[in-house]
């Protein structure tokens, strides 16, 4: 065998060196340590090179471990699948909402078990506000109390029963009142459930407080016919409503009145009821009505005294006012009418309450309704007070409340807050650490009630049940629950329920069935009243009454109504319907009144306004840095201010928005005399609509008369439904006739059109917030609302109409014709002292001839063949041509990422706030173009569904499952497929008030407008 | 080519007693010397400027456009202004080199080389704002109908914003071939005089190996007659299509037949104005007096005082249309008297100052001769035509036809920063032009120096004097 050498040291067999390099790789030891410096360290050093080595390769390889991973996302699957949950299939559970100050008949959708949207429930009539449909939110609310605590400190609720029940023997044994103060229950069983309490626990108080206090009309309803309770009004049959300070399609004695307000006003039925207002501020009702009449609220008790005098022909003492001419005609119009006119008030006080029943009980007024009477409110102001000077007094032992935050809510909240340290023993159950529960000893979770049993009466004849619909998020136990088992009973409130309800309400009937309707109806008897001294009232109310250089109307907004929802990020987000501003509240003040003290809404050079702030006071109470917005229509020398803002506890800093308005409702009344001082400073509004008229664009929004409407020798074409006419081969067609498109056969398969019906739109704002919730549409905050980047899907407009404004006949002529006057220009983009004002919700128009289709380079916006026009978010690369050249100005584009992003700390950055998004409905990326999709998600699983079943869709299904038409308690708005004959679209799109929006464009949109009417005719 | 005979009473397009050789040195000194203070000066601002942009930009495509002053009703503002501006500034170039070719215009021969560089380093300007106006830039090239595998996936070939793809890329491209072609004897003569190897060897890289054979020249010749006829159409055509991205939708003062033949007017009066401001510092920094004269100056005022007056008539048609069609929608269109009283009077009074009422100091022979005064109304004309495309987007997105979506435009510093930067970047790309290519087409030159020559002139026509 061949012997490579490498040198001749290896012939010596014996070389010493030879034998060293077998083992080393040098001879000799290479100074390493000496070239790498400091010897003695690395020998002192345990860490060799090799060690070293290990520990790089280690530490990179742990690193890039660490960096590989990607985040865990759980998606757990059942490992016994609940029956009723399928993935992918919703679920719905009929249930009741009662927080206090919102009562409502819902049907909840949930989708593997989580409650994601709140439809209203039809088949009890039920109505959905915005704050209803917000409701669902507030669940996932995570500034909810999550524990029971005392004094800050979390505790178990085992420990919580066991002190609290001690407490509790200690103070029957020494005879100490025990006072359970809540907002307006409407809730049976709870009512005999604090009976029980009661029993077991001896000197027991119920009080019920309302924030927004209607103690006025019930004591005066109790006092004629006896019960301490509202009466119920059907307006459905209304031919004359006058309504004095009286905002009932607001909020007004807990509202739901819009339904019946709007069946009287079906114009197809050649009738409708003249609607009349008095009021200071402008609210929905007074935007609503026919005829407003702006009056101060010291003068409005006149103008019902005046009311009175002049339909009954008595002398009743009074005052003149300043609008007594309008009042005469109304007083006669109400006179013609009978029984079928009404009278509402919301002024509060007893007597002035007294005399419109009076006046009701004169006109016989079938409007009235005695039977089916109003549980919604049920507050006593006398109660309240005398607790609150008890407490003061020493002389309660223990302070249990319930679904109210009087802290927040009272004027006089500090005298509360003195006298609750001065109870041995107080317990606030609250849904969040709120300004009662954080100074409370005990403050106890309550569960939403959308994890909850409960049941309430909303009416005499109905009677709801409130089921849970998800398990409970946080380590909750229900306000009966504790009772019960501090009354020593092992029972849970379900069983208590259950029995109750099958031994006192159903008769005989079913639970399931009730369960499962979520109501029982029963049969309530008419009352006969007692006589009213009328006399006696009208001079107490003229001796009271006093009038002021400024007279502050408090009021609840439509958004935040009282302000237990503060923290729901979409009621924030939601513009006021009548000043479109959102995220605040303000002070409303006239046009004379702002110039005369310098306040002015400057436009920005963003598009935002701005205002000065104000301090108002009232009775020595200052009310500091109120921002003031100018409000057409506000009455000279009258002030408004929207209540539920200004909260500070258990609030997102996002949320901590506005001023407290409850600090000026001295004594629980809600008008007030102020004086404002102008301070000056620089408020930032968030307001969406910067222009207030229709500019003379009639076409956009068409209105008319009923007059003109029943009128047969009009052809509304040629009238108040104008259409515009072009030159076609030198003769006139109708903009309608024209079309540079060919078409597509739109008779086959299904075809979507949405109504809108400019006459039953109240304004609420129900849908937008439906539309929210289905939609995933992502809340913006403040600033970038203010800036002009909200991303309402669906929005509605509201358009004040100017001095110049022609009425609605002269109108029709004028529609295309301005005047040249450049003057007449700027006249028509201000809003009139006293406006009347439209509603108009525009949504994606689904134009078959679509402008933004064919401007998208990429296609990202494409025609569906059900009508819709459809965005591909993830084709969209984001150009915004499409928005600009879409004449409605639908489009929302994703400035920023809104989910996920602490910029945006709305529900979309909330683990909690996440749970309600809608898992059919893709969360927009950032940089893409969103909009109305006619909720196709919903419209596809009717198709789907329908198809299983092997079955045609039943007409007014899609109308169901469309976000906003299904939330649309007035049916002003009407979602179905035009190919269906018995389709109630059919009959809207064939009607004679309809139009499209912008028709001269020929656009051809799939979304139609019905004209406006309103009832003219005075008397 | 054309007739080597000049009437003695023209003017000469070169001054001073200029060899063949003087032309060269003088070309190439820029080139072959030290760049001056001046010189730094200016590339560091512009640089410093061109980086702020840069930071801008980063910020919007990492945070989002809503960094940007737009809202829900204004779409487009500062970012399509810009586009449109810079698309138009790009427009004198390719007029200049392509039509007055054709129209055997000689003056043309000392501006063209550095307006068509002038055109490419706009439209380079103009092609980042559709990129990063976008919401999600990094699918800009979704907008190219390549083939994918998205699924049937397709470009929307009804989209004005599609034909702006192809109108701006064919445009660059042709003028960019053009540029080069042009550039080939030049690149040559400075490859020959070249010292350093590596100067030599980039020289003779971009020259294309050009060698002044007959051929060559015979080639070049041809060539640029067929690239100037295509690229004649190109002149008309690309702000036809810009014109479209406003005038085929339906915004009230957007939809507007009169746009193609008005935006090109508009285009060109701007691009020119843009020459002017350029040449007058550049003639002056690098001494080229003798080959931009006045009677080059006053050639260029008369183009815009053309350019302008069409631009005025359309802005007066606009206005009387406006105002005639009786409907409200048209009352705060950009030319209406809504626009001239409403909050964006003072955009609207700028465009109507700078665009028409400045220009017309050009019928002034003095002004028009003068370096000064043409270089401060081309700035004023620059500001203008800025303005008319702010006025056309922003007044009419500002007052669409639901007044409930009437609003107002602010811009942020990102909108700012992005334009300055876009300025920076200009600045950059033509001071590094100004150092390392020959900034006049001093072959073309040479071309007419016995016809249009001031010695030879005198020389020929001296027994006329």
């Amino acid at each position: 065998m061949k012997k490579y050498w490498k040198s001749v040291e290896e012939l010596n067999e014996n070389s010493s060196i030879v034998a060293k390099l077998e083992q080393n790789e040098f001879v000799s030891d290479i100074a390493t340590d000496e070239f790498l410096g400091d010897k003695e360290t690395l020998e002192e050093s345990s860490t060799s090179r090799r060690d070293f080595l290990k520990y790089v390769g280690f530490s990179t390889a742990a690193a890039s471990l660490a960096a590989c991973e990607g985040p865990v996302r759980k998606a757990i699957p059942y490992v016994v699948k609940p029956d009723d949950i399928i993935p992918g299939v919703a679920n719905y559970y009929a249930t009741t909402i009662a927080d206090g100050y919102d009562f409502a008949n819902v049907l909840v959708k949930t989708r593997e078990g989580r409650p994601i949207l709140i439809k209203p429930n039809k088949e009890v009539n039920g109505t959905t506000n915005a704050r209803v449909q917000a409701s669902v939110l507030s669940l996932y609310d995570s500034s909810r109390l999550k524990a029971p605590k005392l004094n800050g400190n979390n505790l178990s609720w085992s420990d919580v029963d066991r002190q609290i029940k001690a407490t509790l023997s200690e103070l029957k044994a020494s005879e100490e009142k025990i006072v359970i103060l809540t907002g307006t229950l409407a809730s049976p069983a709870t009512s005999k459930l604090i009976k029980k309490f009661a029993k077991e626990n001896g000197n027991v108080q119920h009080v019920q407080y309302d924030a927004i206090s209607e103690t006025a009309s019930l004591d005066a309803y109790e006092e004629v016919y006896g019960k301490r309770v509202l009466p119920n009004y059907d307006f459905s049959k209304a031919e004359t409503i006058v309504a004095i300070g009286a905002d009932f399609l607001g909020d007004w004695q807990g509202g739901g009145f819009e339904k019946s307000y709007t069946s009287g006003r079906q114009v197809d039925t050649g009738k409708m009821s003249r609607h009349i207002q008095v009021e200071a501020n402008m609210t929905l009702s007074g935007a609503n009505a026919d005829k407003r009449i702006v009056l101060k609220p010291s003068e409005q008790v006149f103008a019902l005294i005046n009311l009175y005098n002049a339909v009954t022909g008595e002398n009743l003492p009074s005052k003149e006012t300043t609008q007594d001419a309008s009042i005469a005609k109304a007083a006669k119009q109400l006179k013609a009418a009978g029984s079928k006119g009404v009278v509402l008030t919301g002024i509060q006080d007893k007597n002035a309450q007294l005399i419109a029943l009076a006046l009701n009980k004169k006109l016989k007024s079938s409007i009235l309704d005695t039977a089916n009477v109003k549980y919604t409110r049920q507050g006593n102001d006398t109660d309240v007070q005398q607790l609150v000077a008890d407490m003061n007094a020493g002389k309660i032992g223990a302070l249990i409340s319930f679904q109210t935050n009087p802290v927040y809510t009272l004027a006089n909240s500090a005298d509360f807050v003195s006298g609750l340290e001065k109870v041995k023993l107080s317990i606030a159950f609250a849904s969040s650490e709120d300004e009662t529960a954080s100074i409370a000893q005990y403050a106890l979770p309550t569960p939403h009630y959308l994890e909850a049993w409960g049941d309430a009466q909303i009416d005499a004849e109905t009677y709801s049940l409130t089921q849970p619909t998800v398990n409970p998020l946080f380590d909750t136990k229900q306000f009966q629950d504790c009772l019960l088992s501090w009354s020593g009973s092992s029972e849970s409130f379900y069983d208590f329920l259950k029995i109750f309800w099958n031994t006192s309400i159903l008769g005989g009937t079913s639970w399931n069935q009730a369960l499962h309707d979520g109501f029982y109806r029963s049969k309530a008897r008419k009352l006969r009243g007692k006589s009213i001294n009328t006399a006696s009232a009208a001079n107490a109310l003229k001796s009271v009454t006093k009038s002021g250089d400024f007279e502050l109307t408090l009021f609840a907004s439509t958004a935040i109504g009282d302000g237990q929802q503060a923290n729901n990020p979409w009621l924030q987000e939601l513009p006021d319907p009548i000043t479109r501003a959102s995220w605040d509240n303000y002070l409303t003040i006239s046009q004379a009144d702002a110039t005369s003290l310098g306040f002015e809404n400057p436009v920005q050079d963003n598009g935002a306004i701005n205002g000065s702030y104000a301090n108002v006071t009232v009775n020595g109470t200052v009310l500091k840095e109120v921002p003031v917005l100018i409000q057409p229509g506000q009455a000279k020398g009258s002030l408004g201010l929207a209540l539920g803002y200004g909260k500070t506890k258990a609030m997102k800093s996002e949320m901590k928005v506005g001023v407290n308005g409850y600090v000026l409702a001295d004594g629980l009344k809600l008008t007030q005399i102020v004086s404002i001082e102008n301070i000056g400073g620089t408020h930032k509004f968030a307001c969406e609509q910067l222009q207030h008229t229709i500019a003379g664009r009639y076409e956009i929004l068409k209105e008319t008369s009923l007059e003109d409407y029943n009128n047969t020798n009009l052809d509304p074409k040629e009238s108040w439904n104008q259409v515009t006419k072009v030159s076609l081969k030198h003769e006139e067609v109708s903009v309608n006739d024209v079309d540079l498109w060919d078409d597509h056969d739109r008779s086959i398969g299904h075809h979507f059109n949405l109504s809108i019906d400019l006459s039953d739109c109240t304004g609420c704002g129900a849908c937008v917030v439906a539309c929210h919730a289905e939609n995933n549409v992502p809340v913006v905050g403040k600033h970038e609302v203010r800036v002009g980047r909200d991303m309402h899907w669906l929005r509605i407009d509201r358009y004040y109409s100017s001095e110049l404004d022609a009425t609605s006949e002269e109108r029709a002529e004028n529609v295309n014709t301005t005047s040249d006057a450049v003057s007449d220009y700027y006249a028509l983009e201000v809003p009139a002292e006293n406006p009347q004002v439209a509603f108009q919700p525009v949504m994606c128009q689904h134009c078959n001839h679509a402008p933004c289709e064919t401007v998208c380079p990429v296609g990202a916006t494409t025609h569906g063949r059900q009508g819709q026009n459809q965005m591909t978010y993830n084709r969209c690369v984001g150009t915004r041509y499409c928005a600009n050249n879409c004449p409605y100005r639908v489009r929302r584009f994703n400035w920023f990422k809104y989910n996920e992003n602490s910029e945006f700390d709305f529900n979309m950055n909330d683990d909690y706030g996440k749970m309600v998004l809608n898992p059919d409905v893709v969360v927009r990326s950032r940089g893409v173009m969103e909009k109305c999709s006619f909720c196709i998600q919903s419209t596809q699983a009717v198709i789907l569904n329908a198809k299983k079943e092997g079955r045609k869709v039943a007409p007014g299904e899609f109308n169901n499952a469309v976000a906003c038409t299904s939330a649309c308690s007035t049916g002003a708005l009407v979602f179905g497929d035009v190919n269906e004959e018995k389709e109630v679209i059919v009959e809207k799109k064939a009607d004679k008030r309809m139009y499209r929006l912008l028709e001269a464009i020929g656009t051809d949109n799939n979304v139609l407008y019905q004209v406006k009417v309103r009832n003219t005719e005075e008397a | 080519m054309s007739s080597h005979y000049e009437a003695p009473i023209r003017e000469p397009l070169v001054l001073g007693d200029k060899s063949y050789h003087d032309i060269t040195v003088d070309i190439a000194k820029p080139i072959e010397g030290k760049a001056n203070k001046n010189w730094y000066i200016a590339f560091t601002i512009s640089l410093i400027a061109f980086l702020w942009g840069l930071g801008c930009i980063t910020f919007t495509i990492g945070t989002g456009i809503g960094t940007w002053g737009l809202n829900k009703n204004i779409g487009w503002a500062w970012d399509i202004t810009n586009f449109v501006w810079w698309v138009g500034i790009g427009h004198a170039g390719t007029l200049i080199s392509a039509v007055l070719l054709l129209f055997r215009q000689r003056w043309r021969m000392a501006i063209n080389r550095s307006s068509e560089a002038m055109t490419i380093f706009a439209v380079f300007q103009a092609g980042l704002f559709p990129i990063i106006h976008m919401g999600r830039p990094w699918d800009a090239y979704w907008v190219l109908p390549i083939p994918n595998q998205f699924g049937s996936l397709w470009v929307n070939f009804n989209s004005p914003l599609l034909w702006d793809v192809f109108a701006i890329s064919t445009y660059l491209s042709v003028s960019l071939v053009f540029w080069w072609t042009g550039l080939l004897p030049d690149f040559a003569m400075l490859r020959d005089r070249a010292i350093k190897p590596f100067q030599k060897k980039i020289y003779a890289l971009l020259s294309f190996g050009w060698s002044g054979r007959a051929k060559d020249w015979q080639r070049f010749e041809e060539v640029s007659l067929v690239l100037a006829g295509l690229a004649t159409p190109l002149v008309l055509s690309v702000h036809t299509i810009v014109s479209m991205d406003f005038a085929t939708s339906i915004n009230p003062g957007w939809h507007s037949t009169i746009f193609p033949p008005y935006f090109v007017a508009g285009a060109i009066f701007s691009g020119f104005a843009m020459v002017q401001t350029l040449l007058g510092i550049m003639r002056k920094v690098t001494n080229l007096e003798n080959y931009i004269t006045r009677l080059h100056v006053e050639y260029m005022n008369m183009v815009i005082m053309l350019t302008g007056g069409i631009v005025a008539v359309a802005y007066a048609s606009e206005f009387f249309i406006a105002w005639y069609t009786g409907s409200p929608y048209e009352n705060f269109t950009y030319m209406s008297v809504g626009a001239a009283t409403g909050p964006y009077g003072w955009a609207f009074w700028s465009l109507i100052l700078f665009n028409i009422l400045i220009p017309q100091l050009l019928w002034i022979r003095k002004f028009r001769r003068s370096f000064i005064a043409s270089f401060i109304i081309s700035i004023a004309i620059n500001i203008g035509m800025w303005f008319e495309r702010f006025d056309i987007i922003a007044i009419v997105l500002s007052k669409g036809h639901l007044p409930s979506t009437w609003t107002r435009f602010e811009p942020t510093f990102v909108d700012v920063g992005i334009f300055i930067g876009t300025i920076g970047f200009f600045g950059v790309l033509f001071l590094l032009y100004a150092r390392t290519f020959p900034v006049i087409a001093q072959a073309e030159v040479k071309s007419i120096m016995k016809v249009s020559g001031e010695n030879y002139k005198k020389l020929r026509d001296g027994n006329h004097e």
